[in-house]
């Protein structure tokens, strides 16, 4: 067995910051607006070239060079920021620098804003970056419900307001609640296996470069002729071929961002196989870990097939492929099936981590073992296979072929056994339990009972005769916010309140905690519960304009929603404050048993001084004596120990 | 040590039961069915929602009663018990779901195979949508088009839908269907009209711009008027020119975005038909030739503070009567409306 020390860490000197022209091209942001511009000379080059040598007039297109842009300028900012310095000199036969680890773990606020191999750090960086962009598309969804206030147009014509949701949509998913929970389990997962860092520390900090060239390239596209993307964000063809020029934004867009999700998810499956401590067997992996492996499971499967779905759309425009043209034998149901195949399974890669983060934080605050612990798990496991068999309940009324409808409803409400299982668990768990009702844990049983909501009206959904009259309605609106608000954005506050003392080393206000929680939980009720009896009434979804009888709920609605995005300020406000001037919160300050909990607060840089020895489960609250893990000096009051199967 | 009390978690469940029955009882749900599809479709909406609410008091009643009852006191650092599981519980809570989702699959594929059933001697009704218009046509009464889907009270109607550029989705909220059209595929629906009335016909699938718009009517008449409605259709399109144009006009949506006045037409989406003479002359066309290549061919001139590809380019289909008579009607209404 091999421990790696990193005592001789603080010896390294960082090398001598570049004076002069070298500050130019040494990795960093005055390297980039040069890179940058490098690169957009290839694609337009390139672009230029090609059509010159075909004969295509105009041989320079403002439309085509964009497109082609879209993938250069990206490349050339994360040439100029530094992704890939170590590879070129690698590959390159160049010398590669010493690892002095001065790319390695935050001494200053800067260290932030640069390339970073430590997976704390990236953690942060991601959970800053997707907040942003929460904030963004949340903007996006106050405009949306300023216009829904009355029927008829106040603020935007069709295109805006249809590009208004398509890129809120779009960027809460694809920039918000998927980074958001590998932004957490970055920092999380590595500490809990009792890891130095990730596998592949510098494929983390590329995964985590990718995704802001993806969040500006969304919100970007307002900004284009003709304005944002406004074909909603399944963006379904052949409506999303024709569309004008900020199309391409989203299906390049959906690009950087699933690049950046399936790199962090092979990262996340090496570091879970290959990485857990020793005596960390798979049965005895925290739930948040077994959560994050099947999610990057799914990531990894599916994640392709929405990348091939957005290539498809984009060729069908540049390069008149005709996939999706029926004129030319395209078939335009295709891109549902290929597009529903990813974006099913993203449900589940939008929620499984939000579980592992509800069943830690259920488990600590009730002071009790996780109910079930090994069905815990297989249910995860289930949810990912039967996960790829229900995609086409998305497509009960899309004309496909009729006998997939009975059993794509049969698995799809088969889908609710497993996920009843983990709700019935988690209360079990709480049950007879010493709950203390902090704010993680508020957020933790409000995502209980509002993904219970969710889960109930999905079994609406997945009974077809009902699927055929709600679906394209605010039913399914009210449906996949009660399952991505009150159901991932919910573990998403309560895994940011609870890890919040661990990535700043300080506590958050309570009182101001408690007071988002409850704001939160009565104005999104407000918000949304409307939208299922409107829906069921006859109200149609992605509509700027509607029937005047629909007039008063609607406004109820607009100025619940208000409320509702008012009460983000209130979370700003306290994370703000208190990783400035909250009171320090020790190492431990919920008395938990997981292996992140038992390093100081933040963590050290390498996270462990010396590996720990995992010896039991991580929830044996209530066991007397119980461990999880022996760590650095403990090591020899336990005495000699069995279970060393892992170097 | 704190128990729970069964006693007392069913008097918690009695409650939330309670006001999720309320909940569904009290608000008017579901739109009153004028289809008998419609009706199985609540029929189904009931049977879930009986389930639904019984899992949700169930659920509801531990949370509440474990807020209650198990709070811990603020200086308490006690754990509870070291409770791991329990087999029965979890065979329990595995079983009766899986019973009760079986059951929902069963009934609902029943109710599915009843609504697809078109019966022997359906009316047929050919649906055409396009950015944003949605036209009937009636195989089995001379082709007659309609912008408005008329039906007969009572009698089975198998709908054939086809769609001209993108996926539109066809719903009556009071039939309960609803179906995708696709271009380059033939879809189908069934509707068996029970109630005379009219009804929104509504596009739920996203279309383009003038997706919140694209609204008709679904009208069910009892069968004599529909017949009566039937014939005299059939007259004004095999009667004068001016009559023939303007039943053209109306039954291919025209007005549905652009402002005639000899129409009744005032929608804003598309160019003022009524200052046609004055965009011929900016386009430098004689009138009767513009409007023709307007028609079929929309994006030759596109008027000023229009954008281009929002006018379908699928008139240039009609067929060639139907549309020497629209180009007619709309010339010599434009020209009167000066």
């Amino acid at each position: 067995m091999t421990i790696v020390t990193h005592e001789h860490v603080d010896e390294h000197a960082a090398p001598p910051a570049p004076t002069g022209w070298r500050r130019l091209t040494a990795p960093g942001w005055l390297r980039v607006p040069w890179m940058i511009a490098v690169f957009f000379g290839i694609g337009a080059g390139i672009t230029v070239l090609v059509r010159w040598l075909e004969g295509w007039h105009p041989i320079w297109k403002g439309s085509i060079i964009t497109t082609v842009e879209l993938t250069t300028v990206p490349l050339g900012f994360l040439a100029g920021i530094g992704t890939f310095d170590y590879w070129v000199r690698y590959a390159t036969g160049a010398p590669t620098a010493p690892e002095d680890h001065s790319g390695h773990g935050a001494r200053s606020w800067r260290d932030y804003f640069r390339v970073n191999t430590d997976h704390k750090v990236i953690g942060v960086q991601y959970l800053v970056t997707t907040i942003f962009f929460f904030l963004a598309a949340g903007m996006l969804a106050m405009f949306v419900r300023a216009e829904l206030a009355k029927p008829g147009m106040q603020f935007f014509d069709n295109q805006t307001y249809n590009g208004l949701f398509s890129v809120h949509a779009s960027l809460m998913i694809f920039l918000f609640v998927i980074p958001a929970f590998a932004g957490l389990a970055n920092f999380v997962v590595p500490l809990m296996l009792g890891a130095p860092d990730m596998a592949f520390p510098r494929l983390n900090a590329l995964s985590y470069w990718l995704l802001p060239m993806a969040g500006f390239m969304m919100l970007g596209s307002f900004l284009v002729p003709g304005g944002a993307f406004a074909t909603g964000w399944t963006s379904y063809a052949p409506l999303a071929v024709h569309q004008p020029l900020g199309q391409v934004f989203f299906n390049m867009g959906v690009q950087w961002a699933g690049a950046s999700s399936i790199m962090t998810a092979l990262n996340f499956l090496v570091t879970i196989i290959t990485m857990r401590a020793p005596g960390m067997t798979f049965w005895r992996m925290p739930l948040l870990v077994w959560a994050n492996f099947t999610t990057s499971l799914l990531v990894v499967i599916a994640t392709p097939f929405i990348a091939g779905s957005q290539f498809f759309v984009m060729f069908d425009r540049v390069m008149h492929t005709h996939f999706f043209d029926p004129g030319h034998g395209g078939y335009p149901l295709a891109y549902q099936h290929i597009f529903w195949f990813y974006s099913h399974p993203a449900v589940y890669i939008m929620m499984l981590p939000g579980f592992g983060i509800a069943s830690e934080v259920i488990s600590v605050m009730s002071r009790k073992p996780i109910f079930g612990y090994r069905l815990m798990a297989l249910s995860l496991l289930a949810i990912l296979v039967l996960g790829f068999s229900v995609w086409a309940h998305h497509m009960f009324v899309s004309g496909m072929a009729p006998w997939l409808r009975v059993p794509m409803m049969a698995t799809t409400l088969l889908i609710a056994v497993p996920t009843g299982i983990k709700v019935f668990s988690w209360l079990a768990t709480m049950w007879e339990g010493r709950i203390n009702f902090s704010t993680p844990m508020l957020f933790a049983v409000g995502f209980v009972s509002m993904f219970v909501i969710g889960g109930l009206s999905g079994i609406y959904l997945g009974a077809v005769p009902i699927d055929i009259h709600v679906s394209d309605t605010a039913f399914v609106v009210a449906h996949i916010h009660y399952v991505l608000f009150g159901g991932s954005l919910f573990t998403i506050f309560a895994g940011i309140y609870y890890w919040f003392p661990k990535m700043t080393g300080r506590m958050y206000n309570e009182r101001l905690g408690k007071l988002h929680f409850w704001l939160t939980f009565v104005g999104f009720n407000l918000t949304f519960f409307p939208m299922h009896l409107i829906g069921v009434q006859g109200m149609p979804r992605r509509v700027a304009d509607y029937a005047p009888r629909f007039a008063d709920w609607n406004l109820f609605i607009s100025i619940a929603s208000f409320g509702l995005g008012a009460s983000t300020v209130v979370f700003l406000y306290n994370m703000i404050w208190s990783w400035r001037f909250g009171p320090p919160a020790g190492g431990n300050p919920w008395r938990a048993l997981t292996l992140e909990w038992q390093v100081t607060s933040p963590p050290p840089i390498f996270n462990f001084d010396e590996i720990p020895q995992v010896v039991g489960s991580p929830y044996e609250y209530g066991v007397p004596g119980a461990r999880h893990a022996v760590l650095n000096g403990d090591r020899a009051e336990v005495g000699e120990l069995e279970e060393v199967r892992r170097t | 040590m704190r128990r729970g009390s069964v006693v007392q978690l069913v008097l918690f469940a009695l409650v939330a039961g309670g006001a999720a029955t309320a909940l569904a009882l009290v608000p008017g749900w579901l739109p009153t069915p004028a289809g008998r599809e419609a009706g199985r479709i609540d029929f189904v909406f009931w049977f879930v929602t009986v389930i639904c609410v019984a899992i949700f008091a169930v659920v509801a009643a531990v949370i509440a009663y474990s807020i209650w009852k198990f709070r811990a006191p603020p200086d308490d650092e006690s754990d509870g018990p070291p409770i791991h599981g329990h087999t029965g519980l979890e065979i329990t809570w595995t079983a009766i779901p899986t019973a009760l989702v079986v059951a929902i699959a069963i009934v609902s594929a029943i109710v599915l195979a009843k609504n697809g059933d078109a019966g022997s001697n359906p009316l047929h009704v050919d649906v055409t949508a396009q950015q944003f218009a949605w036209s009937f046509s009636y195989p089995g009464h001379a082709n007659l088009t309609s912008g408005d889907l008329r039906l007969p009270l009572g009698r089975k109607v198998e709908l054939k839908l086809r769609s001209l550029d993108v996926i539109h989705s066809f719903w009556v909220p009071e039939f309960g269907q609803k179906q995708d059209t696709v271009p380059g595929l033939t879809t189908k629906l069934v509707i068996t009209p029970d109630r005379v009335g009219t009804y929104p016909v509504i596009c739920t699938e996203l279309c383009g711009l003038g997706h919140a718009v694209m609204r008709t009517s679904a009208i069910v008449m009892p069968a004599a008027a529909f017949e009566a409605w039937v014939n005299k259709q059939g007259k004004a399109l095999a009667g004068p020119a001016g009559q023939a144009g303007k039943t053209v006009f109306v039954n291919n949506g025209c007005n549905s975005c652009h402002t005639l006045k000899a129409a009744g037409a005032t929608a804003k989406i598309g160019p003022d038909l009524d200052k046609l003479p004055a965009e011929a002359k900016g386009a430098g066309k004689p009138l009767e030739a513009f409007v023709r290549e307007s028609i079929v061919n929309p994006n030759a001139y596109v008027a000023p503070g229009f954008p281009k590809n929002v006018m379908p380019q699928t008139f240039s289909q009609l067929p060639k009567s139907q549309l020497d008579a629209l180009v007619q009607y709309v010339v010599s209404s434009s020209r009167s409306g000066r």
